[in-house]
């Protein structure tokens, strides 16, 4: 599955929704569901806020592929900043204390709730690869 | 920008300040969510429960409200709880911390139960 929209934040619900009904085509369980949900809008997010910089005239592309195994989902972006993790995400004792903001949590989600999450090379903006281990076999009658 | 339709709102119950919160929690709330709670805390509210309903999505901006929430709460000496969230909020609340600084019940009753027989407040 493939889909395409601008660098708007609210798309992001899109995205995930698309996925999420994609997910429960192929039986993966709903409480994993809500997990790729989570982890998909944030990745979303990233590419709208950092990698495409809120410019609207740029595009956010999520694949989404089933292997039997693990669902993949890859979220690009067409911005001409490379951006990766940051140092070790600020705990929120540390937001509290006020040593840093409070926004930032991100990544740290990303990573706790999926089986991977990476950048992977591409030759123009970001790519960010996510996968979740799937238990459940196929079970969408839909073509 | 796909604003999306949070609705905040604020009530009493019991000696309890309740904030409703219907919609997805995310960047757009903050104003919403800020002015509730200015709203229930110049009106002398000690014990505040935000009150989330069960479908709704809350994402890392929103996230970060509710820190900015638990900073404002721990500086006017309140108290602070969830109610309603679903269990995949609930383990996201406890993966991020703020558990630790606020209790979490399944729903407003279970809230009010705990919240009136607190020693504390």
């Amino acid at each position: 599955m493939e889909l395409s929209f601008p660098s708007e934040l609210g798309y992001e619900v899109v995205a995930r929704d698309a996925v999420a009904a994609f997910a429960r085509c192929v039986g993966i369980d709903k409480n994993r569901i809500e997990d790729i949900k989570t982890a998909l809008s944030e990745a979303c997010i990233n590419a709208i806020e950092h990698g495409n910089q809120f410019d609207a005239n740029l595009r956010v592309m999520v694949t989404c592929k089933h292997n039997g195994d693990h669902l993949t989902v890859e979220v690009r972006d067409q911005g001409m900043k490379e951006y990766t993790a940051g140092g070790k995400p600020l705990t929120i004792e540390e937001k509290l204390a006020g040593l840093g903001p409070l926004r930032g949590m991100g990544l740290m989600l990303i990573t706790e709730l999926s089986d991977g999450a990476e950048f992977v090379p591409v030759s123009q903006g970001n790519c960010f690869r996510l996968t979740f281990s799937v238990l459940q076999p196929a079970i969408c009658h839909h073509s | 920008m796909l604003e999306d339709e949070l609705t905040v709102s604020t009530r009493q119950r019991e000696g309890v300040a309740i904030v409703d919160l219907m919609g997805d929690v995310t960047t757009f709330a903050e104003e919403k969510i800020n002015q509730a709670y200015r709203e229930v805390t110049t009106q002398g509210a000690r014990q505040v429960l935000l009150n989330f309903r069960q479908n709704d999505s809350i994402n890392s901006a929103g996230i970060a409200i509710l820190i900015g929430i638990v900073t404002e709460v721990n500086r006017n000496q309140q108290k602070l709880a969830f109610s309603g969230l679903s269990q995949h909020f609930q383990k996201i609340f406890r993966m991020v911390g703020l558990a630790q600084y606020a209790d979490i019940y399944q729903d407003e009753e279970e809230a009010l139960k705990h919240l009136n027989s607190d020693p504390e407040t």
